[in-house]
């Protein structure tokens, strides 16, 4: 008889005993062999605290046969794969006789793998002296993979999201650098061709021509203007024609040099969506600089500018008290084909009316949800 | 008073140069870059400069208007891109937004020389920031 056989045999016979230490009928021992639950009995008091005893599911679920399994200790069941920590873990609590449950990767009789919540007990004699140790395995390998599957689902989630940041990241980045790069050419462009006219205007020995250059220029700088002041608010999509008022009149009558043109500014911030910036603001120029012309040849007097929002509508106005004089028709046509072009792009209303030695001019503009969203 | 320029773009530069003298002063050099605004200073000190932020040699505008501020130079930033102005403004006395307008330049002009020269009584104009208003500002 081999060493194997006779520990076997030492093993069976323990089985064997504690099986008949139960009457067939007992019921605790019909159900253990029962049970769908994997169980197994080991004798700690033999050699290498063998398996004396396993049930039919343990056989199901490990694909060994009871001569396999019995007279053996269960390391039988590890393999590369199992975590060494994780046994040390069991051994140890083996060792001092304690409860112990653990996750582990088993290996069946076919080498196959399975993930086995083990739960293994200690059952003591009357004295207190371990007799045996119980332990139930089961299997949670679906519960594992689906854990490993969501798990790895979750990181591939996590990848792509880091890189779509990056991407987006560079995208906006990209992007940002145009518009800084655009908005920068286009404000050297402006710059430039005000440049071009002015020394055009410098050479030019004959006056209208010169005065001819100089009107061309006045509305290119209000461009230049309207150009600085966008994107300046924090919704990038809105220009604060107050603003814009502000600094066109006060620099226009500013460099006039003229004490005798008093300037007052009533002005609310109101925000115009950018797309309306252009012709809104030449249509201001037209008026401001026809009012500062007046109070040139006129003699000075009073400039007042006003910017309201009612009922969600904008209204500009420009009242002076210069008396109306014959100004250079060529001058005056231009300035109304200006305002009028501006006017039809808008949508807008002008009214001109003359009131006790007073111009009146109120711009109108109805503001049309469709388009306070074209852009 | 003497008036360096540095621009990295020549007509703009030349442009300015014929604002500055109609307005009654004198251009002492037009720099295109770092280098040429540091030979210029050596040639000749100016009462004031005009500085632009991106020059030939990338925005070196900042290195020369720091050094401008250690000689005891006053000067002011000609720029596309205030933001891109550090926040001490590099000891400038503030900066004009390109594209300015020809009254927006005149006006800046005449308060800049008549704080040089002394006189504190003019009010700002709107073409030009203020450093003080912008420490002001952030510190609010």
């Amino acid at each position: 008889m081999t060493d194997r056989d006779q520990k076997q045999t030492d093993a069976r016979n323990a089985g064997d005993r504690l099986v008949l230490g139960h009457v067939s009928e007992d019921p605790f021992a019909a159900a253990f062999k029962a049970t769908r639950m994997p169980m197994i009995v080991t004798d700690p008091n033999q050699d290498d605290n063998p398996v004396i005893f396993c049930n039919a599911a343990f056989l199901r679920l490990t694909g060994y046969s009871d001569e396999d399994v019995i007279g053996r200790n269960c390391r039988f069941l590890q393999g590369p794969d199992t975590d060494p920590d994780t046994v040390t873990k069991i051994r140890d609590a083996i060792d001092v006789g304690e409860d112990v449950a653990a996750d582990i990767l088993n290996y069946r009789r076919d080498g196959s793998t399975f993930w086995n919540a083990v739960f293994i007990s200690p059952v003591r004699d009357e004295s207190g002296k371990i007799i045996y140790f119980f332990a139930s395995q089961l299997d949670f390998t679906n519960v594992k993979s689906r854990e490993a599957d969501m798990a790895a689902a979750r990181h591939k989630a996590e990848e792509e999201v880091a890189t779509q940041t990056a991407n987006l990241r560079a995208a906006l980045s990209a992007r940002s650098l145009l518009v800084h790069e655009v908005d920068h050419r286009v404000k050297n462009n402006l710059l430039t061709m005000a440049s071009i006219v002015k020394m055009q205007a410098r050479v030019t020995k004959d006056e209208s021509n010169k005065r001819t250059l100089m009107s061309v220029l006045n509305r290119i700088e209000a461009l230049s203007t309207v150009q600085r002041k966008l994107f300046t608010l924090d919704d990038v999509s809105k220009f604060d024609i107050s603003d814009f008022i502000r600094e066109l009149v006060t620099d226009l009558v500013g460099a006039t040099g003229r004490r005798d043109i008093r300037l007052a500014l009533d002005l609310e911030p109101v925000h115009v969506p950018a797309v309306k910036a252009t012709p809104l603001s030449l249509i201001v120029n037209e008026l401001v600089g026809d009012a500062v012309m007046r109070g040139l040849d006129d003699g000075g007097g009073e400039i007042h500018v006003r910017v309201r929002r009612p009922n969600g509508h904008y209204v500009i106005t420009v009242e002076d008290t210069s008396v109306p004089v014959a100004v250079d028709p060529e001058r005056a046509e231009f300035s109304k084909m200006l305002l009028e072009a501006s006017a039809l792009q808008l949508g807008a209303r002008i009214e001109r009316k003359f009131e006790n030695g007073r111009t009146i001019v109120e711009v109108k503009l109805l503001v049309d949800g469709n388009q306070e969203h074209a852009h | 008073m003497k008036v360096m320029i540095v621009e990295d773009e020549m007509l703009l530069a030349m442009e300015l140069e014929s604002e500055v003298e109609l307005a009654g002063h004198r251009v002492t050099g037009l720099a295109m870059s770092r280098d040429q605004a540091r030979l210029e200073l050596a040639a000749e000190r100016p009462d004031f400069a005009f500085v632009d932020i991106h020059l030939q040699d990338g925005p070196t505008g900042i290195d020369i208007g720091r050094e401008l501020a250690e000689a005891g130079i006053p000067y002011v930033f000609v720029s596309g891109n205030i933001r891109k102005i550090p926040a001490d403004y590099a000891g400038a006395l503030g900066a004009i937004e390109k594209p300015y307008t020809m009254n927006g330049m005149k006006n800046a002009l005449s308060y800049i020389s008549a704080i040089i020269s002394g006189d504190d009584s003019l009010e700002p104009p709107a073409s030009l920031v203020l450093a003080e208003d912008v420490a002001v500002g952030s510190r609010s």
